[in-house]
Order: C-alpha cells, then structure tokens, then sequence
C-alpha cells in the first residue's frame, strides 16, 4: 500500500474515533484534518514513504469558505429550515396532527397512519429527524397508548414517520445531497473528458425521491391497515371527541386551516419546483412566507371572535391579493412597457401583500413563537454550514495525502464493477449512519465515493435516492438507528426500549425492501425527473 | 471576576445571534420580493440576488460562535448523553485545545492575508450592477473566526470552572432541542 493511501485511512479512522468522544462535529472534523495536515507536511520533508503532499493545501481554506458562501443551491437550507421551523413552532403541526387524528381515529389503526401521514406533509419541510419524532412522539405516543395502542406499532408508525422527511421531497437532506452529488457527477464528467456535462439540479434530486418516498408512504400505510386487520386490539379505533361539540361553519374554518392548508402550502412548493416555475430555492422562500401567513392565522385568538374574525380577515385578503398579483403578472405585461393602469393595480396589490406578510410577522411574534423560530433557523443551519466548512479542511487534508485516489483504486477495481462498488458503498454509508448524522456523511463521505461511481456509469440521481433511502434505513435499524434514541428520549418509561426496538423491524423491512427494488428498477427514481426535464 | 468575563465575551456572540435572526427573517423576505419584482414586474436585480449571499453569510458565519454558545453545534452523543458533568467539561477542554483553538489559528493565520488583500483593491462584484463590496464578504471569514474564538474561550474557562468545581455562574445557554 502507498504510504499516502495509509495515512489517508488512518486519518478517516481517528476522525471516526474522535467523533466518538462528542465534542462537535464539524470542530472534530477540523481538528483531525490539522493534525494529518501536520503529520503529512512533516512525513513529506522527511521523505517518509512516497507521501507527496503539498504544504499550500492549508492556505487554500478561506477560499474554500468564500467558495461555500457563493453556493447559491445552498441559500435554500436556511429557508427550508425557517419554514419547517416555523409550521412547528406556531403549532401548525401539532394541529394538523390532531385533526387528522380525529378525522382518522374512528378507523382502526386510523391513528397510527395519521402519524404517518403528518409525518410525509411535515417532515418534508425540515427533513429534521429529532425534531420531527420528538414533536410526534410528545404529541401522538400518549393518545395512542391511552386508547390501549400496542406500544410496538404506535412506536414503530411514529419512529418511521419521524425519518420520512429525509427521503420526501422539499426535504434539507436532499438540497445537500443534490449539491454534492452535482459536484461530484461534473467532477466524474470531466476525468472522462466530457467538459460539459448535463449538471443536475436539486430539483432534479427532489423529483427522483418523489415516486420512492411515496412509496415507503404508502407501503408503511398498508402495513398497518394489515397489522389492524390481524389483530384488531393492537389497533382501537377511538371514539370521536364528544366535549369538543363544534359549529358546523367553526369544524370547517378548522379543517381548512389545519388540514388542507398545510397541504396546499406543501403542494404549491413542490409544484412550483416541479413545474420549472420556480427553483428550489425560491420555492423555499414562498414555503417560508407561506408558513409565517398559516402559523398567525394559527396565533389569532379563536376565543376573541371578533379578533379573530379580524386577523383572519387581514390574512385572507393579504393572501388573495398576493395570488391575484401573481396570476395578472402571468396574464399581462405588468413590465415598464404595459399598460399604466394594470402596472399601478399590480403595485397595489404588492402593497397590500407586503403590509399583509408584515402584519403576519408581527401576530406572529405577539403570540412567541417568531423569535424561537428565527433563533431555531439561525443555529440550525450554522450547524449545518460549520460542518461543510469542517468536511471541506478535511476533504482538503484527506485529498493532499492522496486519499481520494486510494479510494478511487478500490472502488474501481472491486470485482464485479458497478454493482460491487454500489453496494459496497451503500454499505458503508448504513453502518456510519448509526454514528453519524446524514449532515457529515454527506459531505465527507460521499464527496469521495460519489465521484468514483458516478465514474462508473451509476446515474447520479439514481445514486442520490439510494443513498437518502440508506440513510434514513440506518437511521431507523436497531439498536443505534437516531430516530430511535430521540423516541426513547421522549417515550414514557412504560414504554420499554424493546418495544420501540421490536415495533422498528417491520418498519426496516419495509425500507429494506424499498432499497432493493429502487436497485433493480432505477427507474423508479430516474422516470419522473427525465420525463420533466424531456418536457 | 471570571463569571463577568464570561457575561461580556457571551453579549457579543448573543448581539450576533441577534443580527442573524434578522437577517434569517431578510432572507426569506427580500427572496419573496425578488421574485414578485423579476416575475411579475419583469424587474431583474444582480443587486438584489447578491445581497442573498450577503444575506445568508451574516446569518451562518455571523453566529458560528453563537451556534457554540446554545449548544446546537451538532454532536454525536451515543456517549456523551451518558457521561457525566465532569466527564463533558473534559471532552470539551481537550476538544477547544486540540481542536477549536487550532482551527481558529488556522483560519486566523491564512485567513488575515486573504481578507488584506481583498481590502487592499477594494474588491468588487465581478458583475456590472452587483454590490461592489466583495472585500466585505470576505471578511466574514474573520467574523466567523472572531466569533468561534470568543466561545472556545468561554467554553474553555466554564469547563475549567466544572472540574475545579467552582461555581459555575449562571449559564446563558439553554438547551436546544432542535438536533437533527
């Protein structure tokens, strides 16, 4: 073995041990990378080996946190995240999760596949696996052990739920696979001496996890219909809420807000992405809006009618204006060479639209919950960017000892080829993610092994979804998997841990069983973005 | 004596969280305004989509160090939820000495040069009409590092403080659920 390729394994080995120990991430991730930095200037001037690194590879760092700052795909992590952020905190969420409970309750098993269902709508906008389990494993695990749900389904549904917004599209762990991966595959291009190579696009990512990720929904929703039916004690429907007696005209004005609004505002940003109308990244933006407008309806006081009554009011006609704003710019030229008149009623309504968001902004930080919400924003996506700017010193150092080119002689020349390789890696990636967060293995491991299967013909947005897949299967397998800790973490102590750990099987069947038909039938992930971007 | 340092070394990353919770409600805004102007009123702004980036580096550069203090820098805790205070406080004394400490020296020591020079042409915007003020960008990087070294400090002298068993002080930071 070349001494490069030994200090490059040495160095992912004592990363992975340090990681260990709990200190951040990203610092950890930092500070391995000066240590072999310094290992492989000093081995190199002593002419240890054939280590051949250059010293300049340290001084490169600003520019790679400059380069990190003009990512422009990036600037959709912190919008994504402020939205997610806000739909919980205004508890958007937890009323969704309610109605859809009491809508579904009276089936059997109708509440374990609300959870489900709320999981795939909410989840899609953080994509935050702790924070999604941890608010439906507060807000569902106790109803459902009330109505005598068995513990391993009820623990097994909302586990599973909590990990779907990694794999449903608009989710933050598919943005930061669909920028490395598109870096990666013009890397692979270009060693073939393809120079300008078709890129893919976030987007692109986004539409190949959609068919997969509903799939896994709809597969999870059977499974517990099934479940029910066999044994329908594991699984009481509950009886309707009788003390919540409503006005027709008042269950409806709820049912609007809590259901089928969240569902549109997730609709029209996945939409817009896939219709082309907008870029991720915008889209994101109008979520976020979208979000702000939905949790101060939420904020507005239903026990003052009259305030209420008044804010929805603001809120509606704020909305509509925006709406007819977009629609009369689709129509008409609204550009400096239209007409006056329709130029001036489109700035109006912009007025009115912009006053409506302020108005909604600030219900919002009357009711508490805007603040939390952009300080959550805030350290959730420095989180996420401090460890890109660790992974990069890393990938820096990992790349000047020659690492990258020992990876690329392995991988490459695995016997068997493509498919080896793929599922070599597929498994390294399961085995990490019981370790490490989807965040690291994004940017420190697929950066090295992407380039080399994109090298080998595997399609990137094939490869993209498989992973995402993986990961959130990892996430999920006892005893290690995430999402499990964070449910244990909440569970009440008459749940046992077994029970958490028996009820995930099924679950990880189901992903397993997921994983390998994406691997037989690519198409599964590849048809949907081909056949949008052939249109 | 130390619990007031501490106090005044936390402010200044606190005022910076501040600024960034701002700028994460801008972002969202001046996108939303961005795309009203450009699709419905046909107005383009090289101005307007580069102050995003500006935008977005105040946020995630500007509180690095702030991300330190509420404790929501992620880790992995398979280990270190199960340990105790003084076990923590030396996991975190080891990590800024072998870790923090010399990446913010590393960012210190290139990155100074690299921010001289862009101030030294008054670096711009390599596109006509956008903000002419790329050697303010460039800059962040020592905010970022100014930021990161405050904490590191501060986190150093608190474990210090647990294991000599001192009084702690009031802790500023509270408990961030949000882990993904």
């Amino acid at each position: 073995m070349d001494t490069g390729a030994f200090f490059a394994i040495l160095m992912f080995a004592t990363a992975f041990l340090c990681l260990m120990a709990g200190f951040p991430v990203a610092f950890t991730l930092a500070g391995v990378a000066l240590l072999f930095g310094g290992i492989g200037i000093i081995a190199t001037n002593a002419g240890v080996g054939d280590l051949a690194m250059d010293e300049r590879v340290l001084t490169l760092m600003p520019e790679r946190i400059y380069a990190i700052i003009q990512n422009e795909v990036l600037l959709a992590v912190p919008m994504f995240v402020l939205m997610g952020v806000v739909l919980e905190r205004s508890k958007v969420a937890e009323e969704l999760l309610e109605t859809m409970g009491q809508l579904f309750g009276r089936v059997r098993g109708g509440l374990g596949i609300s959870v489900t269902l709320v999981g795939a709508l909410l989840a899609a906008s953080t994509g935050i696996v702790g924070a999604t389990v941890v608010t439906m494993g507060l807000l569902s695990l106790p109803t459902m052990m009330r109505h005598k749900y068995d513990p391993k389904l009820a623990t097994g549904a909302i586990a599973a739920a909590g990990t779907l917004g990694q794999i449903i599209p608009p989710s933050i762990v598919l943005v930061l696979l669909g920028d490395v991966i598109s870096t990666a595959y013009q890397k692979a291009q270009q060693a073939k001496g393809n120079f300008a190579p078709e890129p893919v696009a976030v987007g692109d990512l986004f539409m190949g996890a959609l068919v997969p990720g509903l799939l896994l929904v709809f597969l999870y929703i059977l499974y517990q219909i099934i479940y029910a039916a066999l044994k329908p004690e594991a699984a009481p429907p509950f009886p309707p809420m009788t003390d919540r007696a409503e006005e027709r005209g008042a269950l409806i004005a709820r049912l609007v807000r809590a259901l089928v609004a969240p569902i549109l505002l997730v609709v029209a940003v996945l939409g817009s992405i896939m219709t082309g109308l907008a870029s991720p990244t915008q889209a994101a933006s109008v979520g976020a809006i979208g979000a702000i407008m939905l949790g101060a309806w939420r904020a507005c006081p239903p026990s003052d009618h009259q305030a209420y009554s008044k804010g929805a009011l603001i809120l509606a006609v704020g909305a509509i204006a925006l709406m007819s704003l977009i629609v009369l710019g689709k129509l008409t030229d609204l550009s400096a060479n239209g007409s006056m008149v329709l130029r001036s009623i489109g700035f109006l309504l912009a007025v009115i639209g912009g006053t409506t968001i302020g108005f909604a902004a600030w219900r919002l930080d009357r009711s508490k919950s805007l603040r939390p919400a952009l300080t959550a924003t805030v350290t959730i996506t420095t989180m996420v960017y401090t460890i890109l700017i660790g992974a990069a010193l890393f990938s820096l150092v990992f790349r000047g000892l020659g690492g990258d080119r020992a990876i690329e002689d392995w991988l490459g020349n695995l016997p068997g080829g493509q498919a080896t390789a793929l599922l070599v890696t597929m498994l390294i990636i399961f085995v990490l993610g019981f370790f490490l967060d989807f965040i690291e293995i994004t940017f420190v491991v697929v950066p090295i092994v992407g380039p080399v299967l994109l090298g080998l013909g595997v399609d990137p947005i094939w490869l993209g979804v498989l992973i995402a897949i993986n990961l959130q299967t990892s996430f999920l397998t006892p005893p290690f998997g995430f999402a499990l800790f964070y449910l244990r973490g909440v569970a009440p102590p008459e749940v046992t841990t077994g029970a958490i750990y028996r009820g995930a099987i099924p679950f990880v069947i189901i992903q397993l069983a997921t994983l390998a038909l994406i691997a037989a039938v690519p198409a599964l992930a590849t048809a949907l973005p081909n056949l949008l971007r052939a249109g | 004596m130390a619990v007031r340092l501490l106090r005044w070394l936390e402010a200044i990353n606190l005022a910076f969280g501040r600024v960034a919770a701002f700028a994460a409600l801008a972002l969202v805004l001046m996108q939303f305004a961005l795309i009203i102007a450009l699709n419905v009123f046909r107005i383009p702004s090289i101005w307007g989509q580069e102050s995003l980036v500006y935008i977005n580096a105040l946020i995630f550069l500007g509180a690095g160090g702030y991300t330190l203090l509420k404790e929501a820098h992620v880790r992995v805790d398979l280990f270190y939820s199960q340990m105790g205070e003084r076990a923590r406080a030396i996991v975190n004394l080891v990590g800024v000495g072998l870790a923090l400490i010399p990446f913010c020296i590393l960012l210190w020591w290139f990155g100074i040069p690299y921010v001289v020079a862009a101030w030294q042409n008054l670096e711009g915007s390599r596109e006509t009409g956008g903000i002419p003020a790329v050697f303010l960008l460039k800059s962040m990087v020592l905010v970022f590092t100014f930021g990161l070294t405050l904490q590191a400090l501060v986190l150093a002298i608190r474990s210090l403080m647990t294991l000599s068993a001192a009084k702690p002080g009031q802790d500023a930071s509270e408990p961030n659920e949000m882990k993904p």
